[in-house]
C-alpha cells in the first residue's frame, strides 16, 4: 500500500506517493496553482495514479499541507506545513537542525530537535519581502526568467544595495538602479542578498548547523549562498526541495495509517 | 452549575436565553439577551462564540452596558473621571470618594473591533494625524470627537514618562484638541543602586526609596485634583477602604486565574477570562457590581472544576498568551485550534496583584503603581513571564503584537528569546489588528503549527517515558 503528502501551496500544488513500508519514493508531480485549489489538487492526483497504473484504492491514505490544504478534498486530514517540511526534511537530513523553507508567499526558519520534530518556529508577516513573490516580481521587472536569477546573480560584480523590503516601493527602487546604470546582474545579487538578510531577521544569526533549504525559491540557484553569507554558516539545499513538504505529509500519513490515528 | 458548559454562537445564546429567563434566572437591571447589543452595532459579536452560564451572560451584559452606566451617573450628578494609560491605580483612589465614577477612555481601542470598524474612530484618528503607525488605541481620540461612546468627562488624568510613547502622544493630541488633562509622571523602574534603600513591590520586584516617593507625590496631586472636584476630603481611612475593596476584587480575581489556568478541564473560555482580567483596570465603571459579576463568575467556575467539566477538550495545548489582542476574536481562534489559555500578561498584571495594606494608603498605590510592567525592564516582564509559565504548566506561548505599539516591536523578541532560553518552549509571535478577517488563515496557519509543535513533544515525552 502506499500513502500520499499533497502539498497545495502558494504557487504550485505539489504530490508525491510512497510506500507505506519502506517509505520509497514512487511516484510525484508538481502543477501550478490556480483558483480552483480542489480541481487541480484532484487532477494532478489521478494523473499520477494513471501515469504509474495506480488506483485509488491503492493509496491507504493522504495528508494534505500548505496554505490551501484545507480546500483540498480528497485527502484525509491535514497537517501544516511547518510540521510537514521538518518531517521531510528529517527523513532526507536526520541530523538537520534547522530548516529554512521559502516558499510563494511566505518563509520560515524552523528549529529542530534533531529527532525530526520542531522545537520551534518563526514565520513572516504578512508580508511578501522574503518570499518567492518578491523574487518573481523583481524578475518579471528584468524581464528574466526566475531560474536565470541565479546564474545573473554569479555574474554581479557589485552587489546593489536594497534599502526597502516592501515589494511595492523595491519595484521603484529597481527603476530607479536601473535608470541610474546599474547592471542587472547587481540588482540580482542586492535583492537575493536583502531576501535573505529578511529570513535571517526572523530568527537571528545564532541559529544550529546542519541548515537546509527547502521550499521553491531553493530551487533558484544562488539563494543557498545568499543565505549562507546572512547566516555566516553553510547552507545546504535539500534535495528536490520543492517536494520536501509533500514527502513529509506523505510520511505522516504513514505514521497516522501505522498507529491508527486520525491526527498528530 | 446546572447545565453542561460549552460555547455557543449568539443564536445558540437566543434560545439559551429563553431557557434560562423561563427557569428564573435572576438579572440585574443592565441584564438581557446578548442580541440587543447586535442592535447597537455591535457587530463583531456575531463571530464570536460565547460560555453558556447565566454568570458569562452577566459578564458580557456588564461589559457591554458600561456607556449606559456612565450616562446614568451622569444623570445621576455624579463626577466622571476619565483614567487614561494608568493601569488599576487612579482608579481605585477614585472609587474611593462618594459619587465619583471613574472609567477607562483607553478602552475605546476594542470599539474597531467590537464594532468592525463601521463607528469610524480610526478614520478620524487618521485624519487628526494620528495614523496607523500609532497603537488602536488611537480610536479614543475618535470617541472623544465624536462623544459618542461616553459622556463628557469632569476630569482627565494620565500617566505619562515610562508607560507608553504611543500613548502619551495620543493623549497629548487629545489635550491640543482642547480637554485638560492632569498628568502625572510614573518614571522607569530601575533596581536600587548599592547603598540606597530598596523598596519591595508587587509582583516581586523592587525599586529605590527615592523613586516610591516622587510616585508618591506624584499621586498625591492626583488625589487633590480629586478633592478639588468632588468637595470631599479623600482621607486615609477612605482610601485604606477603597484599596480594601479593590484587593477584595484582587483576591476574586486570583482565585479565578489560579483555579482557571491549572484546571485539568478548561472551565471557562479565553475570551470570558480576558474581559474578567480586564476589569481589574477600571472595574467597568462600577466597582461594587464588577465584585458581585466577578463572584458569579468564580462561582460557576468552582463548580465546574469541582465537576470536572469544561467547555474545551482535556488535550488541549496549554498556551500562556502575552498582549492584549485588538481582535477578540483571536481569543476564540486559539481555541479552535486546540489551545487554551493558562496564564496571561496582558500589560496590567501589576492590577492583578494585592495593593499593600500593611502600609499607608498613599504609599501603597505609589508601589503598586511602580510594579506596572510597562514602566520596568523587559527583563523584568519575562521574569514574572516564565514564573508564571511554570505555576500553570504552559506548553507554549502566544505573543500578541499590537500594530503600530512602540512597545510591542522589540520587546516582543527580547521576551520570547528569554523564555525559550530558560524554558524551552516554543514561542510564537503573531500581529492582531482590530479586525483580523483577512489574515485569519494565516492567523490560524501558525496556531496550528504551534499546537501540533506542543502534541509532537508530548508525544515523543511520552516515548521516551
Amino acid at each position: 500500500m502506499y500513502c500520499a503528502g499533497i502539498d497545495a501551496g502558494s504557487r504550485a500544488i505539489k504530490i508525491l506517493l510512497i510506500d507505506t513500508d519502506s517509505l520509497e519514493i514512487i511516484a510525484s508531480g508538481v502543477a501550478d496553482q490556480g483558483k480552483e485549489h480542489d480541481a487541480l489538487s484532484r487532477e494532478l492526483f489521478e494523473r499520477i495514479l494513471k501515469d504509474n497504473g495506480l488506483k485509488r484504492e491503492d493509496i491507504s491514505r493522504i495528508v494534505a499541507t500548505g496554505y490551501a490544504r484545507n480546500n483540498v478534498s480528497i485527502s484525509d486530514t491535514t497537517i501544516t506545513e511547518i510540521t510537514c517540511h521538518a518531517r521531510g526534511v528529517c527523513h532526507l537530513v536526520p541530523d538537520a537542525k534547522t530548516v529554512i523553507e521559502i516558499g510563494g508567499q511566505d518563509s520560515k526558519v524552523l528549529r529542530l530537535d534533531g529527532q525530526g520534530a520542531v522545537r520551534d518556529f518563526a514565520m513572516n508577516d504578512r508580508c511578501a519581502a522574503g518570499t518567492g513573490r518578491f523574487l518573481e516580481v523583481v524578475a518579471a521587472h528584468l524581464g528574466v526568467e526566475l531560474q536565470e536569477l541565479g546564474e545573473m546573480r554569479s555574474r554581479s560584480l557589485k552587489p546593489a544595495a536594497i534599502s526597502s523590503m516592501c515589494v511595492v516601493f523595491a519595484e521603484t527602487e529597481i527603476f530607479g538602479l536601473l535608470a541610474s546604470g546599474t547592471a542587472p546582474e547587481d540588482i540580482v545579487a542586492g535583492i537575493q542578498a536583502a531576501v535573505a538578510a529578511r529570513v535571517c531577521a526572523l530568527v537571528g544569526r545564532n541559529v544550529t548547523a546542519p541548515i537546509i533549504f527547502t521550499g521553491g525559491v531553493a530551487m533558484i540557484s544562488g539563494m543557498a549562498d545568499a543565505l549562507e553569507s546572512v547566516f555566516g554558516q553553510p547552507v545546504s539545499t535539500a534535495p528536490d526541495p520543492q517536494m520536501t513538504g509533500a514527502l513529509g505529509a506523505a510520511i505522516l500519513a504513514c505514521r497516522q495509517r501505522r498507529d491508527g490515528v486520525d491526527t498528530l | 452549575m446546572r447545565d453542561v458548559p460549552k460555547k455557543i454562537s449568539i443564536e445558540e445564546w437566543d434560545k439559551r436565553y429563553c431557557e434560562l429567563s423561563a427557569s428564573g434566572m435572576q438579572q440585574p437591571a443592565y441584564g438581557g439577551p446578548l442580541r440587543r447589543h447586535v442592535g447597537d452595532g455591535d457587530l463583531r459579536l456575531l463571530k464570536l462564540r460565547y460560555d453558556n452560564s447565566a454568570a458569562s451572560l452577566h459578564l458580557w451584559n456588564f461589559l457591554l452596558t458600561e456607556e449606559e452606566r456612565l450616562y446614568q451617573a451622569r444623570d445621576e450628578g455624579k463626577k466622571i473621571v476619565g483614567v487614561m494609560k494608568d493601569l488599576g491605580t487612579i482608579p481605585v483612589m477614585a472609587y474611593s470618594l462618594p459619587d465619583v465614577v471613574a472609567f477607562y477612555p483607553d478602552g475605546a481601542w476594542w470599539i474597531p473591533c467590537v464594532m468592525e470598524l463601521s463607528a469610524g474612530l480610526l478614520g478620524i484618528a487618521d485624519s487628526l494625524g494620528i495614523d496607523e503607525s500609532f497603537c488602536p488605541v488611537r480610536a479614543m481620540l475618535g470617541a472623544f470627537v465624536t462623544g459618542s461612546h461616553f459622556p463628557k468627562t469632569d476630569l482627565l488624568v494620565c500617566s505619562v514618562g515610562a508607560t507608553c510613547d504611543d500613548f502619551s502622544a495620543i493623549a497629548q493630541r487629545l489635550n491640543g484638541l482642547g480637554y485638560p488633562i492632569l498628568w502625572w509622571e510614573i518614571p522607569s523602574r530601575r533596581h536600587p543602586d548599592p547603598g540606597e534603600r530598596a523598596i519591595h513591590l508587587p509582583g516581586g520586584f523592587s525599586a529605590p526609596e527615592s523613586q516610591v516617593a516622587f510616585v508618591k507625590s506624584e499621586l498625591q496631586r492626583v488625589r487633590v485634583a480629586l478633592e478639588t472636584l468632588t468637595g470631599n476630603r479623600l482621607d486615609d481611612a477612605a482610601l485604606s477602604e477603597g484599596i480594601k475593596m479593590a484587593n477584595q476584587f484582587r483576591s476574586l480575581l486570583s482565585q479565578l486565574r489560579e483555579l482557571t489556568f491549572n484546571a485539568e478541564v478548561c472551565p471557562v473560555p479565553a475570551l470570558e477570562m480576558l474581559i474578567a482580567e480586564m476589569f481589574a483596570i477600571h472595574f467597568c465603571s462600577d466597582r461594587d457590581e464588577a465584585i458581585r459579576v466577578l463572584k458569579g463568575l468564580l462561582s460557576e467556575v468552582q463548580s465546574r472544576v469541582k465537576a470536572g467539566k469544561g467547555v474545551l477538550g482535556t488535550d488541549a495545548v496549554r498556551v500562556f498568551w502575552m498582549n492584549p489582542v485588538a481582535d477578540l476574536r483571536v481569543m476564540e481562534l486559539l481555541e479552535q485550534c486546540g489551545g487554551r489559555v493558562c496564564g496571561t500578561e496582558y500589560l496590567f498584571c501589576h492590577a492583578l496583584d494585592e495593593i499593600p495594606e500593611g502600609v499607608a494608603p498613599m504609599e501603597a498605590l505609589a508601589r503598586m503603581a511602580l510594579a506596572d510592567p510597562m514602566v520596568g525592564s523587559s527583563g523584568d516582564r519575562a521574569a514574572r513571564i516564565c514564573s508564571d509559565i511554570r505555576k500553570f504548566g504552559a506548553e507554549a506561548m502566544v505573543i500578541s503584537r499590537i500594530p503600530g505599539a512602540s512597545h510591542c516591536a522589540v520587546e516582543g523578541g527580547v521576551i520570547g528569546d528569554i523564555v525559550r532560553a530558560k524554558l524551552g518552549i516554543p514561542v510564537l509571535e503573531i500581529e492582531v489588528p482590530p479586525v483580523s478577517d483577512s489574515i485569519e488563515s494565516s492567523l490560524r496557519n501558525r496556531l496550528e503549527a504551534l499546537m501540533e509543535t506542543v502534541k509532537e513533544r508530548r508525544k515523543r515525552c511520552t516515548v521516551r517515558a
